[in-house]
C-alpha cells in the first residue's frame, strides 16, 4: 500500500495510465541492482530513486576522482576520495528518504556475483569495461532476471534489454576478449543512456510498453540520430544457449 | 550492383572522411575487401593480424546483426553494411 506521502510524491507518474497506483506499488516492492555508480550509474540511480524503486542496491568498488566530475553527476567536488557507492547513497537518500539504498563495495567477479545479485529483480549494467559486463550478463541469465545493458563512448551510447531465455543476451554478440581502455566521453552520453536504461527498468516492473529486447538502440549525440539494430540469439552463445 | 558501407565516425579518418562508401560484392567479405582496396588503412581497423574481424567491430547488414560468419553473409544490390564499434564505457 502506498502512504499518503507517497501518493503525493509520485502523483504525477501515478496519473499515467501505464503506472497508476498499482504500478507504483510494484515499483515500491522492487529491488534493483545497479552495477557501477559512475557516469551511466549516476543517471540510472537518480531516475530509479526519484521514481520510487523501493530497494536499490549500489555496487561499486571505486573512489571518486576529479576526472569523474564531468559526467558522474551524483558525485560532487566535496566527494573526491570517498567511495562512489557511499557518495551515491547519500544523495539518493537525501532525494528520497522513503526508499532503501543498499551499498556494496566490491569488485565484481564470477565468484561473488551471484551473492552480490541475490534477491534482486533486475540488474542494470552501468559498468565501464566489458569483462565485468559479461560477468553480470552471465549471472542475470543464470538467475533468470532481466539485464539492462548500457555503454557509452564520446558523444555516442547504446542500450539493450535482455530477458534471459527469451531474448538475445549481451554475450550473443561476443567475438572475444576486449582490452580495457580509458575512453573519451562527454557527460551527455551517459545521461541519455542511463535515462533509457531506467525507463526500461520501470517499464519492465510495471509491465508497460515495448522493451528494448533483441535490438540495440544507439544514439549519436553529435548528429542527434538514433539507430536500432536487430540482434539475434546466438544458438552457440556461451551464456544463454540452451543445453543440448 | 552497389552496396553501401556505412563507416563508423571513429573510422572515417581512415576512409577519406567518408560516411558511406559504395562498393560491389556478393558477400560482406568481398565488400570489405573492396573497401580496403580503396582505403588500405581500414584493413588494420577491421582485422587483426590473423585476418579475423577484430573483437571490437560489429557488422550489420540492413540494420540486422550479421554475426557470426559475417564475412560469408550474402548481400545484394541496395543493401547497406554498417560497421559499428562495440562500446564499453560507462
Amino acid at each position: 500500500m502506498l502512504t499518503d506521502s507517497e501518493k503525493k510524491r509520485y502523483g504525477r507518474q501515478i496519473l499515467m495510465e501505464e503506472i497508476r497506483e498499482g504500478g507504483q506499488e510494484k515499483l515500491k516492492s522492487a529491488c534493483i541492482l545497479v552495477a557501477g555508480a559512475g557516469g551511466i550509474g549516476s543517471t540510472v540511480l537518480n531516475c530509479l530513486a526519484a521514481a520510487g524503486i523501493g530497494r536499490i542496491r549500489i555496487l561499486d568498488c571505486d573512489t571518486v576522482e576529479m576526472s569523474n566530475l564531468n559526467r558522474q553527476i551524483l558525485h560532487w567536488q566535496k566527494d573526491i576520495g570517498r567511495k562512489k557507492a557511499d557518495s551515491a547513497s547519500e544523495k539518493l537518500q537525501a532525494l528520497n528518504p522513503d526508499i532503501d539504498v543498499e551499498v556494496m563495495h566490491a569488485t565484481i567477479s564470477r565468484d561473488n556475483i551471484l551473492d552480490l545479485a541475490s534477491g534482486v529483480d533486475g540488474v542494470v549494467d552501468a559498468m565501464d569495461n566489458m569483462p565485468a559486463r559479461y560477468i553480470l550478463n552471465e549471472a542475470a541469465v543464470k538467475m533468470h532476471i532481466p539485464f539492462f545493458h548500457g555503454a557509452v563512448h564520446g558523444f555516442e551510447g547504446r542500450a539493450m534489454t535482455v530477458l534471459p531465455g527469451k531474448t538475445a543476451c549481451l554475450r550473443c554478440l561476443y567475438r572475444g576478449p576486449v582490452e580495457r581502455e580509458i575512453f573519451p566521453v562527454l557527460g551527455t552520453a551517459p545521461a541519455m543512456i542511463g535515462a533509457i536504461q531506467a525507463c526500461e527498468v520501470i517499464k519492465y516492473l510495471v509491465g508497460a510498453g515495448r522493451l528494448l529486447t533483441d535490438r540495440m538502440l544507439t544514439i549519436d549525440g553529435l548528429t542527434m540520430t538514433a539507430s536500432e539494430f536487430k540482434i539475434h540469439r546466438n544458438p552457440n552463445c556461451e551464456h544463454c544457449a540452451s543445453p543440448r | 550492383m552497389s552496396i553501401d558501407i556505412a563507416i563508423h565516425k571513429t573510422h572515417r579518418q581512415f576512409a577519406g572522411g567518408a560516411e558511406r562508401v559504395s562498393v560491389e560484392g556478393k558477400t560482406v567479405g568481398q565488400c570489405l575487401d573492396r573497401l580496403i582496396q580503396q582505403y588500405p588503412q581500414m584493413k588494420a581497423i577491421l582485422f587483426d593480424r590473423k585476418g579475423r574481424i577484430k573483437n571490437t567491430i560489429e557488422i550489420y547488414v540492413n540494420m540486422e546483426s550479421a554475426y557470426p560468419d559475417e564475412l560469408k553473409k550474402p548481400v545484394k544490390n541496395g543493401d547497406v553494411i554498417h560497421i559499428a564499434l562495440m562500446l564499453a564505457g560507462g
